[in-house]
């Protein structure tokens, strides 16, 4: 079987597609789910926060609605809140991202075309976790969204909407801050694949600082246009501090919920400290291997975001495993392709099933659904240990009979 | 000392060191895979095999103090018995003569009015591809004089009985044991709960109807009249079915739809009293236990044994034959999808020497018990098989023998899996190179996309299949459009015989990669249906387990079509019980049991892949 997939063909059939499926009444069956929504996303939460807004009361007093008063400023001027005209507009917001990445995937290859194409978007648009996400009205999919159109633009060497478009997703989730360095070193370098052909990061760095400092500009004028939306400070505690702080408990698909209902209040800051400074971490040496092609880490960055943000959603992993589909360069050295395949498939049945037994049916505890989380953490761990270790191990060539590869 | 150091920390390289440690151990594990396959599987199976050995799980014990079953006085007398046998002369007329839905039910809402207990009734209509299902229920509300009845109990009885898997024998004692007890209840202060009483109409209909209509559920194909009164949260429900003249044991029957159980502290109570305080043996289910058969040259410790396993074995069985089929045993498996604990208590029929007396103390004192929860049955009881009243086996030794099983399914698949990317190199020029030393592989390309493509049309022709199942079309000419489905299917896989064989030096077969897939999918549905349906998990591990890993493309045609023929058959010969296809239905329309879809969608598809493996060049 031949794969032919042009995009002016096979993309609006797969928009079309998932517009009727959006049309359908599954959003309303999806809308609840724990694993699709977190409380940073959830539609329910934005449309008590848009209903508040619009009979003068502050959204941000109460500790439920905790989206972007960027939100507000969009849902009560421009767009409608209609559950149908939602469904679309949260649709196209995924066909801008499938749009974005194809963009991306031709950078890489500095090509205007290529039959991959169709395939790549399809990655994208056909993903279950993030057109299941897309269903439930989460906001996950703007920032995926906000994400591939900062790193589109980064990987074709347009600083501004870049440095812009990352502003704006930093509004939407703060712990998105880690893609920021790489996003830089892939405006002061070049998308094409290096990974094959290590070396040291030869564009000069003066002009790091000045996008550094028109990412500063952006971020600041975006929050005082938020101030100004929502009529004071009271956003910042309540959407960028949910991030440090934790409040909300509900149980969702990341490895923080479990954690911190289990601990005792003394403990908690102090972990809180660590956790949000393990996401940290991850950006020096990450930048640093892969000096060479950036575009690759941040690819890495995504991943280590997925896994172990505070509130994800499967939109976030859902990102991270279709860009997967930009880098066909390492699909030979991944090392367990199948294991990771079928730890997501394991995960992706059990969460459900556990979320299921644990809140519906009551036979199980929150316990069982933490398990199933933990498989998933599993399943996301391999995926990003082994690209890691291919990203690595493409550069020192061809497996030889006779000799072994080992790490230090 | 030195010796263990040297052991721990070998000289030379430690990389070189690790590397030869790691293929060491990976070769020895890949040498030893199918031993290790086999292991699991005859370690699985054998585990099934001696579920119901006594050696195997645990006394019952109360788990939750809370519940403190038997401890307290009952007031059922036999003023009540004589009031429970005025009722069932008015049944009884009510049978004689013929009554109507309506009428029936209008009659129970007076005698519950009489006594001073609000009552209503509710009118429903259920429409399916076999037909119309209609009725009416009765109910009433005694309300808690305690509380601000925010919770709630059930005491229910259906019209019609359990007994002989719903011949249409009345269950006339049951209602009015129901009667009788809302007679009595209301006289006392200390329920801390309301009393809901329910007269459901047919045998499992009517419960569904009232339960969606209580919690607000809608259902397309319900017409059901809202309820005009209403309580709290319900916590647990007692089912009475109770056919006969009298009873000599009373019989537990606790599966609900979709596998699900009640708590077993609920069930466990009830034993106690029903012992302790009603003085009336319990069984699981309606079978007592036989004489001892077996033949008499075994040594008399085996034979007790034996016998006990036989038993056991049997309850076991019919256990896995409700749980399975997600049908649920009786009116009380209806309640736990809104998470009611609550059974059936059987009373089984024979001349004596229990009856009115008995079951009216048993019920009360068990009201008693649940009156006494300050929180839902919550602790981890409800993943159990009872083997007999009194025995059980917890999760731990019965989850086990499924989970190898599909552990050594997906050991199969990923050794295929891995097998399929390599290919011994066999070329002239490198069996003149050396001849002692053929093991020379070249690496082969593995095209998963047409894999997956064969794979997820299977499963969307098992969703056309389950479409085609549900029309009226199917349930009028039943057997026609069976044997029309099985050759629609059969034609289609047959297909798979046009593939093309490809050169196996450069590409891996289909076959292979399907097998492989199939293999570990299957495993992943085992393992995971463990946890929501143990009993169907067993199945599927006995159905999916040898003839999965069994199948194999063959090089001569009719073999291959043999093969193919054994698999189809065990694919869709389902079909062909259609009694079992109509109930299985009848229940997914209904009752929503996704029993019918489950083995349309998954079970078919799987073993339909495993048939297009044999069709397909190797």
């Amino acid at each position: 079987m031949k794969l032919s997939l042009d995009l002016s063909v096979v993309f609006p059939a797969l928009v079309a597609s998932r517009l009727l499926l959006a049309l359908t009444n599954l959003p309303d069956a999806l809308k609840h789910d724990h694993q699709l929504s977190s409380p940073l996303t959830s539609y329910l939460n934005l449309q008590e926060g848009i209903y508040l807004f619009k009979n003068g009361i502050d959204p941000y007093s109460g500790g439920i609605f905790r989206h972007s008063p960027l939100f507000l400023a969009l849902f009560t001027t421009i767009l409608p809140t209609s559950r149908t005209v939602a469904s679309v507009i949260w649709t196209l917001c995924d066909a801008v991202g499938a749009w974005a990445l194809v963009q991306i995937w031709r950078a890489r290859q500095r090509v205007s075309q290529t039959s991959r194409d169709g395939l790549i978007a399809g990655a994208y648009l056909l993903n279950p976790y993030i057109f299941l996400s897309t269903l439930s009205l989460s906001t996950s999919p703007f920032e995926n969204m906000l994400t591939l159109i900062a790193v589109m633009f980064a990987a074709q060497g347009n600083a501004s909407p870049s440095l812009l478009a990352a502003a704006l997703l930093l509004h939407l989730s703060l712990s998105s801050v880690v893609l920021l360095a790489p996003l830089i070193l892939l405006l002061a370098s070049s998308p094409v694949s290096q990974l094959a052909s290590p070396r040291a990061f030869a564009k000069n760095g003066k002009n790091v600082a000045p996008l550094v400092a028109e990412f500063a500009a952006y971020a600041a004028i975006l929050s005082l246009a938020s101030t100004l939306v929502s009529g004071g400070w009271a956003w910042v505690p309540q959407t960028w501090g949910a991030s440090l702080t934790l409040p909300d408990l509900t149980p969702n698909c990341g490895l923080w919920w479990y954690f911190f209902t289990e601990m005792f209040d003394h403990f908690r800051p102090f972990f809180l400290m660590v956790f949000s400074i393990h996401l940290l971490i991850y950006i020096a040496p990450v930048c640093i291997k892969f000096q060479y092609d950036p575009l690759y880490a941040t690819f890495i960055l995504l991943g280590i975001l997925a896994t172990f943000k505070p509130y994800p959603t499967m939109a976030d992993p859902g990102l991270f495993l279709s860009m997967l589909a930009v880098f066909p360069e390492i699909y030979p050295y991944l090392r367990y392709p199948i294991v990771t395949t079928l730890l997501h498939l394991h995960a992706a049945l059990l969460m459900p099933l556990f979320h299921h037994l644990w809140l519906n049916q009551g036979t199980a505890n929150a316990n069982f659904f933490y398990a199933s989380t933990l498989v998933f953490a599993c399943a996301n761990g391999a995926a990003l240990t082994d690209c890691v270790w291919a990203g690595l191990r493409i550069a020192i060539g061809e497996p030889q009979d006779g000799y072994v590869v080992v790490q230090e | 000392m030195d010796r263990i150091r040297a052991l721990l920390r070998p000289a030379g390289d430690r990389n070189l060191n690790r590397v030869r440690r790691r293929q060491a151990l990976l070769s020895a594990l890949t040498r030893r895979i199918h031993l290790l396959k086999i292991t699991l599987f005859c370690v699985g199976y054998l585990w099934m095999l001696a579920l119901p050995s006594p050696r195997l799980g645990r006394g019952i014990y109360i788990d939750e103090n809370a519940l403190g079953p038997g401890q307290v006085n009952t007031y059922w007398n036999w003023g009540d018995v004589a009031n429970a046998d005025r009722y069932l002369e008015l049944l009884e007329g009510l049978r004689d003569s013929n009554s109507t839905h309506e009428q029936r039910a209008e009659v129970l809402k007076m005698e519950f009015l009489k006594l001073g207990i609000p009552a209503s009734t509710q009118n429903y209509v259920f429409s399916s591809s076999t037909g119309k299902y209609e009725g009416t229920n009765a109910y009433a509300v005694l309300s808690s004089p305690r509380t601000s009845g925010t919770e709630a109990m059930v005491i229910s009885a259906s019209w019609v009985s359990r007994i002989g898997e719903e011949d249409g024998t009345l269950n006339l004692r049951g209602v009015s044991t129901v009667l009788a007890l809302a007679n009595f209840l209301k006289r006392y202060s200390l329920w801390a709960k309301d009393i809901v009483f329910v007269i459901s109409d047919n045998h499992l209909d009517g419960m569904q109807a009232w339960l969606n209509a209580y919690h607000g559920e809608t259902q397309s194909n319900l017409q059901a009249a809202e309820l005009e009164l209403s309580s709290g949260v319900i916590w647990t429900a007692l089912n009475i079915d109770y056919p006969g003249h009298s009873f000599s044991h009373l019989g537990i029957f606790h599966e609900g739809i979709n596998g699900r159980l009640p708590n077993q502290d609920l069930l466990n109570s009830f034993h106690y009293i029903s012992k302790w305080t009603g003085g009336v043996p319990v069984l699981v289910y309606d079978h007592v236990e036989s004489q001892n058969t077996a033949p008499s040259w075994i040594p008399a410790e085996y034979r007790e044994e034996l016998h006990g396993y036989s038993h056991r074995s049997n309850t076991i069985l019919r256990h896995i034959g409700y749980q399975a089929r997600g049908r649920g045993s009786g009116v009380h498996g209806l309640f736990h999808q809104f998470r009611i604990d609550a059974f059936t208590m059987f009373g089984l029929p024979a001349t004596g020497p229990h009856g009115f007396h008995a079951i009216g103390r048993i019920v009360e004192s068990t009201l008693r018990t649940t009156n006494n929860l300050l929180e839902r049955l919550h602790a981890s009881f409800f993943f159990y098989i009872l083997a007999t009243p009194d025995h059980f086996l917890k999760i731990g030794s019965f989850l086990p023998s499924a989970v190898l099983i599909s552990v050594a399914m997906m050991f199969a698949g990923l050794k295929i899996w891995s097998d399929s990317a390599w290919i011994p190199d066999t070329s002239a020029a490198i069996e003149k190179e050396g001849e002692n030393n053929g093991n020379k592989w070249i690496e082969r390309i593995r095209p998963v996309l047409p894999v997956l493509g064969m794979m997820i049309s299977t499963h969307i022709g098992g969703v056309a299949l389950f479409y085609v199942l549900t029309t009226a079309w199917f349930s009028h000419n039943q057997t026609i459009a069976s044997i029309l489905l099985v050759a629609i299917l059969a034609t289609l896989s047959l297909r798979a015989l046009l593939v093309p064989a490809e050169d196996t030096r450069a590409v891996a077969p289909v076959s292979q990669l399907l097998k492989a897939l199939n293999l570990c999918f299957a495993s992943t549905v085992i393992s995971i249906t463990t946890v929501v349906n143990f009993s169907l998990a067993m199945s599927l591990a006995i159905l999916l387990g040898i003839p999965l890993s069994l199948s194999s493309p063959s090089k001569s045609l009719p073999l291959r079509i043999a093969k193919f023929t054994a698999y189809l058959g065990l694919a869709s010969a389902w079909i062909f019980a259609s009694d079992e296809v109509r109930k299985a239905l009848w229940d997914w329309e209904i009752l929503r049991v996704w029993f019918a879809p489950f083995v349309c969608i998954v079970y078919t598809p799987l073993v339909l892949q495993a048939a297009f493996v044999c069709l397909l060049p190797s």
